[in-house]
């Protein structure tokens, strides 16, 4: 049966789609960094600082360097300027310079023959202190007598990194005529990525001056451009590869880079390629976190349900170093009263300096602690006003057509309340809801010993793609090579989450041929475009369409192809399978139509780009457009709290996020399913706390991460469109601009679980919490 | 020390082995065996798991002279009779189980040893076979998922061929060990 390019889809959204990678993984073959030796390689080793906050006195490597077998030692005197990278801020260095700012700032690093000689070099290193009073808390960091952290404040105002503020109207008379007010303060911890992998960076000098790098980095571009500003080489002379990654969750960026820079310029001055793995507790205290946060939220609501205002002051532990801090609280503020209809809000965010560690990108990037603070203070006031929390949310949550928080209409749909009442009607809320509650009632008298239950819920809105935070593009390239396969090379990039499958199908999907024709190069600084950084959750909406862009130029040459060849005009040839067809009918195969084109002389390879229309956010006036989409979602989580070890134990979960068309559906579920992993860890068990600058647990018996014992099963959806013909209007939620109507996923899906846990525990337990992870239970 | 042993079927002899040498090293700096991975080297993380024995054993906690005449399996040494994908590999695909791919090789050696011993588990079962081993991108759903059905296709599979679906079955708590 013939059809139009394009109309049937066979990839987009099939449901027996699997991972373009996933041979090589299953059967160990896929290489990650550690995996990787070439003749030569030496051993690289960082020497980290195990102070929170010291000037340094002396550091000299020339001991290190007579170590035998100790072939390379560097300090920041090696790098150009002593070496500063960071965006927004540049206030970090490759090593450390003239302070260290945090337990696991890195100093000096040398390469050696063997990982004992690189140790020993390491310790013969001769570095001296003059130890610094630590900021170990944000309340600290602007005290007058604080000593100032960074160099050079970017503030001017001492330990104060940044500043964000939103103005939508007048909260301050609407807070006073409210007839329920909720005040509270709510804070949640720093979070680690725990990827499985830990960084790492693997070196080779090139001849000619140059040096590849093979780096688990998420944007390869970026890496390169700070290694070639720091080792003063044209970025022509920098290739960084990005082999197999074992996870990353927002934590492979500025760590990765700092690596990067490291190892190139070892491998440059030893002459022989460097490896360099971070040990886990070095891992764990030399990369950065998710942010802690406190945020004080008011919030007004009239006594039949409205909300009518809320003020949010959001305070950042950015740590050490800016990093994404300063992008991550303006995430935040766009998100911290929650997705919810107000007639007013205003919002005031400080990101602050201190030596715990430091904080940046990790998945939900500031909206999740932000949104999770907004729906335990929903839920509070919900209480207060006697209504039942899931019922309140869908009274007041975002619908077509509202305005945000922001004061902004959201473009396209909102499919929020529909997955509200699926979440609802799934886990048989209302019965649930009302025999936990008399259950609390009943139980508190009669056997203190007794388990309980609870059932709580939490929803969220997030912001598609980078908004204000930077020029929101991506390129891709395609090819088709002499045996007809096509080689697709895309600037962003995949470190498990499944963008190369994405990337391929689009692909094959716009171009109408089997999706084993589809090769994706490994990102390459030599071979991809730049594309800017693979985060936001954008890669498979703005990569993926400039896949699509891309190979629509190619799909385009082949129908003129096919139509000389048919000796018809364009737009009378039909797809069938691969096969072109004419107006005879007669089917020909997608290798004679690119014959043809190579006999007419026509290119087939092309680059694409794409770009999200570009919106406007005035950071000074707090005012604007802040996304051009937004994506939404809600959870319900159904916990048991133990009497006897007050552990609260997840029965089980229901998810539903509205996420327009679903590309590919197993990736799609796995993103949701590890997003939930990743909130539930961060509601019960995930704490990655600092006494006085000193990370209090550095490996994976410390730090808990979910076990397999510890997630339940989980139920889960993507709202996309109601079956035509139910009579009932489409949810709506195709995202305009989308490829094929996608939008985001991977980071929203955990917004929601925390706080859905934590609600439920109140239920459970009549004990609300304004903080995470849950306390234990002592009744 | 020397040290003799079976890898994946193949006899391997080694001349000189330091007396402390871990598993994990001889496997991946010696013998180039990369699919089994390093997370953690407390034990913690599960990365390096191997079957010694037919039981997941850590090779990062075990000396390499300990496995001295015995039956070492790695994920290279999984695969169908046809030298393609085993049953459980098509399965962790087909249930879309591997997203980064670190912790695969060590999830599907677990899944193997609990399959081996155990005909028909149970989800929780499985998920306790499977605790010792983190996953920070799946949250374990499609894993699980896989490893039931594979359970499944296999127990059928015997029942056809009049195997005792629950012989060897041993209480959970020796399975853990």
């Amino acid at each position: 049966m013939a059809t139009p390019i394009g109309a049937s889809p066979t990839y987009v959204g099939n449901p027996s789609l699997q991972n373009v990678d996933g041979a090589d993984k299953i059967t160990g073959r896929a290489r990650y960094v550690g995996d990787m030796t070439v003749p030569g390689m030496l051993v690289g080793k960082v020497l980290r600082s195990a102070v929170p906050h010291a000037r340094i006195v002396e550091l000299d490597v020339t001991p290190a360097l007579a170590v035998a077998g100790v072939r390379a030692a560097i300090t920041h005197r090696d790098f150009v300027d002593n070496g500063p990278f960071g965006w927004p801020v540049r206030d970090a260095f490759v090593l450390a310079y003239r302070k260290v700012r945090y337990v696991g700032d890195p100093i000096a690093a040398v390469a050696a023959d063997t990982a004992e000689a690189a140790q020993a070099g390491i310790e013969a290193i001769r570095v001296t202190y003059e130890l610094l009073p630590v900021i170990s808390d944000m309340a600290a960091a602007l005290d007058p007598g604080a000593p100032q952290i960074p160099e050079v404040s970017p503030t001017g105002k001492g330990n104060l990194c940044a500043t964000h503020l939103l103005r939508n109207g007048d909260p301050d008379s609407l807070l006073a005529g409210g007839q329920v007010i909720l005040e509270a303060t709510y804070s949640l911890p720093h979070q680690e990525h725990a990827y499985l992998e830990t960084e790492g960076a693997l070196a080779i000098p090139e001849p000619g001056g140059g040096v590849t790098v093979y780096a688990n980095c998420q944007s390869p571009h970026i890496a390169r451009d700070t290694a070639a500003l720091v080792l003063g080489l044209e970025p022509s002379l920098v290739r960084v590869i990005q082999p197999f990654v074992g996870g990353a969750f927002g934590g492979k960026d500025d760590i990765v880079y700092q690596t990067t820079a490291q190892v190139a310029k070892l491998a440059l001055l030893a002459g022989r390629p460097v490896r360099l793995v971070l040990s886990r507790p070095e891992s764990m205290a030399a990369s950065y976190k998710r942010e802690s946060m406190k945020s004080r939220i008011t919030l007004a609501a009239d006594s039949d349900g409205t909300l009518r205002a809320a003020k949010v002051a959001i305070t950042v532990d950015s740590g050490a170093y800016a990093s994404m801090s300063p992008m991550t609280a303006w995430r935040a503020t766009m998100h911290a009263a929650g997705a919810y209809r107000y007639q007013a809000v205003h919002v005031d965010t400080q990101v602050l300096y201190t030596n715990n560690g430091y904080s940046g990108a990790f998945r939900g990037f500031g909206n999740t602690p932000a949104s999770a603070a907004a729906e335990l203070a929903i839920d509070e006031l919900a209480e207060r006003l006697g209504r039942d929390p899931l019922e309140f949310r869908l009274q007041n949550c975002l619908r077509s057509g509202d305005c945000t928080m922001t004061g902004v209409r959201t473009p396209g749909g909102a499919g929020l309340a529909a997955c509200l009442e699926w979440v609802r009607d799934r886990s048989d809320w209302a019965t649930k809801r009302a025999a936990y509650d008399e259950q609390r009632a009943v139980g508190a008298g009669v056997d203190s010993r007794r388990s309980r239950r609870g059932i709580g819920v939490a929803c969220y809105f997030h912001g598609s793609g980078l908004g204000g935070e930077g020029v929101d593009f991506a390129t891709a390239r395609l090819a088709v090579d002499a045996d007809y396969g096509i080689t697709l090379t895309a600037g962003l990039t995949d470190f498990g989450q499944g963008s190369r499958t994405v990337f391929s199908l689009l692909a094959a999907e716009t171009l109408g041929v089997r999706m084993d024709r589809i090769r994706v190069l490994r990102p390459d600084t030599q071979t991809a475009l730049d594309s800017g950084p693979t985060v936001a959750s954008r890669a498979s909406i703005v990569g993926g369409n400039a896949v699509r862009v891309t190979a629509q130029k190619i799909g385009h040459v082949l129908t003129l192809a096919a139509a000389d060849l048919l000796g018809c005009a364009p737009e009378r040839i039909l797809r069938s399978g691969e096969a072109y067809i004419g107006p005879a009918e007669d089917p020909i195969s997608f290798e004679a139509v690119v014959d043809h084109a190579r006999t007419m002389g026509l290119q087939l390879s092309a680059d694409g780009r794409w770009q999200v229309r570009p919106i406007e956010w005035d950071f000074e006036r707090g005012t604007g457009e802040p996304y051009f989409a937004y994506v939404f979602g809600a959870q319900v989580a159904e916990v048991e709290v133990s009497a006897v070890t007050g552990r609260t134990r997840v029965l089980k979960i229901w998810a539903a996020h509205d996420a327009g068309t679903i590309l590919y559906p197993k990736g799609a579920l796995g993103q949701m399913y590890g997003g939930i992993a990743q909130g539930l860890g961060y509601a019960l068990m995930e704490d990655f706390r600092f006494e006085a600058g000193m990370p209090q647990a550095l490996d994976f018996d410390r730090y808990r991460i979910p076990r397999a014992m510890d997630i339940p099963d989980i139920e889960g959806t993507y709202i996309q469109m109601l079956p035509v013909g139910t009579g009932q209007p489409p949810v709506g939620t195709g995202q305009p601009g989308g490829p094929y109507g996608a939008k985001n996923l991977a980071e929203p899906v955990m917004i929601a679980t925390a706080p859905a846990i934590a609600n439920a525990f109140a239920q459970a337990t009549g004990r609300r919490v304004r903080s995470m992870p849950l306390p234990l239970w002592n009744g | 020390m020397p040290l003799v042993f079976t890898l994946n079927g193949d006899e391997i002899r080694l001349d000189d082995i330091p007396d402390g040498m871990l598993l994990v090293d001889v496997l991946r700096d010696h013998l180039g065996l990369t699919g089994t991975k390093r997370g953690c080297e407390t034990g913690t993380c599960g990365m390096c798991s191997v079957l010694v024995d037919g039981v997941l054993t850590r090779s990062c906690r075990t000396k390499a002279i300990d496995v001295a005449g015995r039956l070492v399996t790695t994920i290279e040494g999984i695969h169908g009779p046809d030298g393609a994908l085993s049953d459980l590999q098509a399965a962790f695909l087909e249930h879309g189980a591997v997203q980064c791919g670190y912790c695969t090789p060590a999830m599907v050696l677990a899944a193997e040893a609990l399959l081996r011993r155990h005909s028909d588990p149970t989800r929780e079962q499985i998920r306790s076979a499977i605790n010792g081993i983190l996953c920070r991108c799946t949250g374990y759903m499609q894993i699980v998922d896989a490893i039931e059905a594979t359970a499944a296709v296999r127990a059928g599979r015997n029942r056809r061929t009049g195997q005792n679906r629950t012989a060897g079955r041993r209480s959970d708590r020796e399975q853990e060990r």
